[in-house]
């Protein structure tokens, strides 16, 4: 959408991954910009995940490299992902249950009180609630009261706080890299529209966002970009107004050339 | 009926991939509004989360009717916090464990160990408080030991299980097989009374409110609540949770220890013999209190209340003259009663919710 020109948030290059004599990727090139929504597409074992899991440092590639805001960076550990600005949100988002909005959205980074009661350990609640309301304010989403423990919670709005940890999380001085895994998999229609508004909200706010996702409607509606694997291959990457849902799906099942041939 | 907050999730349907929605904007106008649950489903979460001070305060009804006048006095009240005191700080350390994820078995071998090491210490004249440190002391760490065992992947029931028969082996070691008698040393804690309560009392209270404080206001006490919930979560944070494990074991084994000094303070003498009722009264006392076994949830009040409602019955019992295996079984029942009701309530709850944020995200659309 915007800011595609400058250094990408996020560029791999020539990135292989080799399991024994399986290519799971084979000399993948993959960028996405700030405040760009890309979305990953490909059939079951076309290397989506195994991508995605590079990125998200889970994995390491055999070969190629990754940088981000035009740093090369190893990617060894989640953790160094989560250093160099790149949150992933699972499938199974990882809530607490039992603790309320406010207190999810700020594990590991607590508000402490002022003074002696903060040396002590102790959290500042009503810091926490007002600064959970106001990046939800800002990413345009209001789910429920901020003390609602995450169980009373539907499953569109659990996914919408789950989105909106992971971007809380990546907005600091430099915008940074967000990587979704099928986040309306288990969704319906209009929560399904709730969760695409806010992806393109959290994209306008400056956050480059990696869309891995086997809905194409979701795909067509939130992405600037779609780029598609094949047999760990990438056959296609193109803007989405210049293509169509023919096309992805040809690309998709194989039925289509690949771009790059 | 529905209220605002429900619709606001769903604000901005019909909009796609259009990103510069108005309906809700920052600042906009409900903010003050979005938070209120219907009164109906309040009073139902109140009584979920609130119905075990609900059923304490109907039990003292109950016998201070049936069991007049000998109930419902005050040294009668100070009488049942005695008689809880004890089993409420072994529950609070049950309760901890659990609520992290993490049973500890090992709690009456811990505590017949502390006290035999205590008793032994003081039998030999050596200062009581060092002695007293060194069976806390001893507690905490075999905590730590469990639960670095457990953290390398075996099942913490086993461990615990194996720590119990270790722990009490080495009580018995220490005790010489025997009890250690005439510990009256250690009264000021025991059978003393301030300001006309009696010490293991204040020890419990004290117990409680600062587990109370520690797991809803401190930063490493929400996250021991939240690893329970969630390890996966927790981890994802870039929070080691297995720090927060450990530190559950430990603090689940210091309540044992201290519950153990507390006993031998109270009846004088260290008894090796690690009696595993205890355990169970722990257990009751946790599960009437609705601390899931799951882990993640839990309020250290509620337990003290589920200790101090086993002990009402107890006491109400005897006094009408029942036998105390009557108190057993009615105590047995009244946990399935309490099971039962709260997982009906929890399903009413969460179908009351249901439904109200399926109305709203429709009339939303609008």
């Amino acid at each position: 959408m915007t800011a595609t020109t400058t250094t990408a948030a996020l560029e791999l290059s020539g990135i292989d991954m080799h399991y024994g004599y399986v290519r799971a990727l084979d000399s993948i090139d993959f960028r996405v910009g700030q405040g760009e929504v890309v979305g990953l597409l490909g059939d079951n074992g076309a290397g989506k995940s195994t991508l995605l899991k590079i990125m998200s440092g889970a994995h390491r590639p055999t070969g190629g490299t990754v940088k981000v805001h035009g740093d090369e960076v190893e990617l060894h550990s989640p953790s160094a992902a989560t250093e160099a600005g790149i949150q992933m949100v699972y499938q199974d988002l990882a809530l607490v249950e039992a603790l309320d909005i406010a207190t999810n959205l700020n594990i590991g980074r607590e508000i402490l009180r002022p003074g002696l009661f903060g040396l002590l350990g102790f959290v500042d609640h009503k810091a926490q609630r007002k600064r959970s309301e106001a990046e939800l304010d800002k990413l345009g989403v209001r789910t429920a009261a901020m003390t609602r423990p995450v169980e009373m919670l539907s499953g569109g709005q659990r996914q919408v706080v789950a989105l909106a940890r992971s971007a809380t999380r990546v907005t600091g001085e430099q915008n940074g890299i967000l990587l979704l895994d099928e986040p309306t998999a288990a969704l319906g229609y209009e929560q399904t529209q709730v969760v695409q508004a806010l992806v393109r909200r959290m994209a306008d706010q400056g956050i480059a966002i990696v869309l891995v996702t086997h809905n194409l409607q979701l795909a067509g509606a939130v992405c600037d970009r779609m780029v598609v694997l094949n047999r760990g291959k990438k056959v296609a990457d193109v803007r989405t107004e210049d293509t169509d849902n023919d096309h992805i799906v040809g690309w998709i099942t194989g039925a289509r050339p690949s771009m790059f041939d | 009926m529905t209220t605002p907050a429900q619709a606001n999730g769903a604000a901005t349907p019909g909009n796609p991939g259009g990103a510069a929605s108005p309906a809700p904007a920052p600042g906009g106008a409900p903010v003050a509004a979005p938070t209120k649950d219907s009164a109906g489903v309040r009073g139902l979460i109140f009584l979920r989360d609130r119905g075990i001070f609900v059923l304490w305060l109907l039990l003292i009804i109950v016998f201070a009717v049936w069991a007049n006048p000998y109930f419902g006095t005050l040294n009668n009240a100070i009488l049942i916090a005695n008689a809880a005191a004890i089993s409420a700080i072994f529950a609070a350390g049950v309760a901890v464990g659990i609520i992290c994820g993490a049973l500890d078995l090992s709690i009456p071998g811990v505590a017949a160990l502390s006290s035999c090491v205590t008793g032994w210490m003081v039998i030999h004249d050596m200062p009581v408080w060092l002695a007293l440190v060194v069976g806390l002391v001893i507690g905490v760490v075999i905590g730590f030991i469990n639960g670095v065992i457990s953290l390398r992947g075996f099942n913490p029931i086993i461990v615990t299980i194996a720590m119990l028969s270790v722990t009490s082996a080495l009580a018995a070691i220490v005790a010489g097989g025997y009890t250690i008698p005439g510990l009256s040393k250690l009264d000021f804690m025991g059978t003393q009374r301030y300001l006309g309560v009696p010490a293991p009392v204040w020890i419990a209270a004290g117990v409680f409110i600062v587990g109370t404080v520690f797991l809803t206001k401190t930063r490493d006490g929400i996250r021991l609540m939240a690893v329970g919930g969630s390890a996966e979560a927790v981890r994802r944070s870039g929070i080691h949770s297995d720090r927060y494990k450990v530190m559950a074991f430990m603090i689940s084994s210091g309540c044992a220890a201290l519950g153990g000094l507390v006993t031998t303070a109270t009846v004088t003498e260290a008894n090796p013999n690690a009696s595993p009722a205890l355990i169970f009264t722990a257990l009751t006392a946790v599960a009437l209190a609705g601390v899931s076994l799951v882990g993640g949830r839990g309020s250290l009040p509620r337990v003290a209340v589920g200790a101090l409602v086993l002990a009402t019955i107890a006491n109400g019992l005897t006094i009408k003259g029942i036998q105390p295996y009557w108190a057993t079984g009615a105590t047995g029942l009244l946990l399935l009663g309490s099971l039962a009701l709260d997982r009906s309530l929890t399903r009413t709850v969460s179908q009351r919710l249901m439904a109200t944020a399926q109305a709203s995200v429709h009339t939303g659309t609008r």
